[in-house]
């Protein structure tokens, strides 16, 4: 099996890798196939403090907007937070993940983020693009049939509809049933809020080499499931190693936008042209059918394994129209308009699930008058939730004027002690953090009820009998 | 009621003088909980037999220490024993002269702490000395409360067993077909 394929590499083909340092990501070695995670062009390696002295921030300038993708957070125990170990690496990691965010979020074309032709400088992000990632529909396919990077794969149903730009979203359970089956999320229009899961080339590619993209495959596969890595470039090691970016997965959160009623909302959103593909039974009760919708991104989810965080380091974004947070009620400091709070309903039942039957109609409208109430649980350690604001202060600050000003980072779980022997899941840091798009019902801080990134994905198998750890993703379990 | 320790009493000083003095005590304040909180951590340690760099990493995302500290704090032996630890020549000296105390306010609150680290849950030191008199009351001897949902998943008695607390565990499927890591890597080198 070829799950170190980015290893075996000999002396011959060294030079060529060395070589090609400084090409683009796609470019192959002079012998034998490409590997599965090869040397990237480039890394960002920004730290969120001077190098020369730790203890002066790193400005957040427009320069960042253009500074690239990390390939894995540059992080120190020194910092701004005087005796603070713990406060100075987590500041680290979030500042990694706005470097990540506006990375990913960058156009697709090339252009700078906020500087497309949409409302608010909007274009198709670098994410949405199929060069650089593949939704899980369309890499754990019927029958277990091997997918293909790249290719654009639309239902016979949504072909009618289908058109330049359009991006296709299948409805599977995943796609509104929140983990663990805890229900969907119903915004203050009354409609599905639909999740989507992608991932990169590298974390395909070693999916397809090994087979593990259909039942089969994993079954015969009987090594560990162990994705590659994310690593900086190190020119002082002889000979120089290049930067990989490693395996990187998103999940994606949508609500519907009506061009008409939320004309004046839609420019606080990155909006997609989206085809909504319901497969039919067994997989859903409406269909086969396709539907068009405008959706608006509310939630963004990064999960990105890298050498020093073998147990992968989380980011998670919201829109900031989603929900107000509990102090905020509690104060009844609230704003007019929420995604899925209604702050003149003071007797709505906050963080309730809907009530069944979930499967969504083909409408994606809510069957009944039920609109989830939903308010953020603040489970973050109080110094966490300042130093994030301030560096969503900063970073919205230079995407001001444009629709991503209007996302704000949660914050980053990145494990403490990676390498611990007695806890794999690398005691992980802050203990927990939900998005309330996404984990919106278990939100808190109950050891293993409420949401944490690690916890749960350290949970995850493949479908090999008897089962087996999945390296922190449930990927592998949708395959068919 | 709460103890007096040299911590309440700076941070009221401070509290009060805020207006004449500004900010400039309450750094003292906080120095003097870090130093609080240390003089706990090495008591710990020493009483437990647990390195005091596993029990209170410096990079430390529950930080539990702070929830045991509270819990302990509220006992009136609580200022005494951080005394007897700073004065003490070395963790040993404190630990013998906290668990052999005379008063028993005292050597009951160091076991309290032990139950507290090992278990995740209050024994009052009361309840404690009662089970340790002539005429004890009948077991079980339950604990006054479970500190906290963190407390529970983090006992020491658990991981000195090399396993995890029921309902609770960090470990990835299929982990109970294997032998667990060696006592050392849990709790660090150990006589």
């Amino acid at each position: 099996m070829r799950a170190n394929r980015s290893l075996a590499i000999g002396v011959a083909t060294v030079c060529s890798v060395i070589g090609l340092f400084g090409l683009s990501a796609s470019a192959q070695t002079s012998s034998g196939p490409a590997p599965i995670n090869p040397p990237v062009a480039k890394c960002n390696m920004t730290p969120d403090t001077n190098p020369q002295n730790p203890k002066e921030p790193y400005p957040i300038t427009d320069k960042l907007l253009t500074s690239g993708q990390p390939c894995e957070p540059v992080v120190s125990i020194e910092g701004l937070l005087p005796n603070d170990p713990l406060g100075n690496l987590q500041r680290g990691f979030d500042f990694y993940s706005w470097l990540t965010f506006i990375a990913l979020n960058s156009p697709a074309d090339g252009k700078t983020i906020g500087h497309g032709s949409g409302p608010g400088g909007d274009a198709p992000t670098e994410w949405e693009s199929l060069k650089n990632y593949r939704p899980l529909a369309d890499v754990m396919l019927p029958g277990g049939a091997k997918p293909s990077w790249g290719t654009r794969i639309v239902p016979d149903a949504c072909k009618r509809l289908d058109g330049p730009g359009k991006v296709i979203l299948q409805v599977t359970e995943e796609a509104w049933n929140q983990p663990f089956k805890t229900g969907p999320l119903i915004d203050q229009d009354g409609n599905y809020a639909l999740f989507d899961i992608l991932m990169n080339e590298p974390m395909f590619d070693f999916i397809l080499d090994n087979g593990l993209y259909s039942k089969q495959g994993q079954q015969k596969f009987n090594e560990q499931v162990d994705f590659p890595e994310g690593v900086n470039p190190d020119d002082k090691k002889q000979p120089p190693s290049p930067g990989l970016m490693g395996a990187i997965m998103l999940k994606t959160s949508w609500r519907v936008i009506d061009p008409g009623k939320d004309k004046d909302l839609a420019a606080r959103f990155h909006t997609a042209d989206t085809l909504i593909y319901f497969p039919g039974p067994p997989y859903t009760k409406a269909g086969p059918t396709c539907i068009e919708k405008t959706l608006g991104l509310v939630g963004f989810h990064v999960g990105h394994k890298t050498k020093d965080s073998p147990q992968w380091v989380w980011s998670t974004f919201e829109q900031v129209d989603n929900v107000p947070d509990d102090a905020n009620v509690a104060a009844d400091r609230l704003s007019p308009h929420y995604n899925f709070f209604n702050a003149a309903c003071w007797n709505c039942p906050r963080n309730q699930t809907p009530p069944q039957p979930w499967d969504p109609p083909a409408t994606l409208h809510f069957p009944t008058d039920f609109r989830s109430q939903v308010v953020r649980v603040n489970s973050l350690p109080p110094e966490v939730i300042d130093e994030v604001a301030d560096l969503n202060r900063q970073f919205r600050a230079i995407l001001k004027g444009t629709v991503w000003e209007n996302y704000e980072l949660i914050t980053t779980q990145w494990p403490t002690d990676a390498k611990s022997r007695v806890d794999p899941t690398g005691a992980p840091a802050p203990t927990y953090l939900a998005n309330t798009t996404l984990e919106t019902y278990s939100q808190g801080s109950v050891p293993l009820a409420s949401s944490s990134c690690m916890a749960c994905h350290g949970n995850a198998t493949t479908q090999h009998d008897p089962a087996t750890a999945s390296d922190f993703t449930f990927i592998l379990e949708k395959a068919r | 009621m709460t103890a007096l320790t040299r911590r309440n009493v700076l941070s009221a000083a401070a509290a009060t003088a805020a207006t004449a003095v500004g900010p400039a005590t309450l750094p003292e304040a906080a120095a003097a909980e870090a130093e609080d909180m240390q003089l706990f951590v090495t008591l710990s340690a020493a009483i437990t037999g647990i390195d005091a760099k596993i029990l209170a990493p410096a990079v430390d995302p529950i930080d539990i220490k702070r929830q045991y500290f509270k819990v302990a704090s509220t006992d009136l032996a609580f200022c005494q024993i951080l005394k007897i630890t700073k004065d003490a020549p070395n963790p040993a000296a404190a630990a013998d002269r906290v668990m052999n105390n005379p008063e028993p306010a005292v050597k009951y609150l160091g076991r309290s702490i032990i139950l507290a680290w090992y278990s995740g849950c209050w024994y009052k030191p009361e309840t404690l000395r009662a089970y340790n008199s002539p005429n004890p009351p009948p077991p079980p001897v339950n604990p006054d409360k479970v500190i906290s949902p963190a407390a529970y998943t983090q006992g020491w008695m658990w991981r000195v067993a090399q396993t995890h607390p029921m309902g609770y565990s960090e470990w990835r499927f299929g982990y109970w077909a294997t032998d667990p890591p060696p006592l050392d890597d849990f709790i660090g080198k150990h006589a």
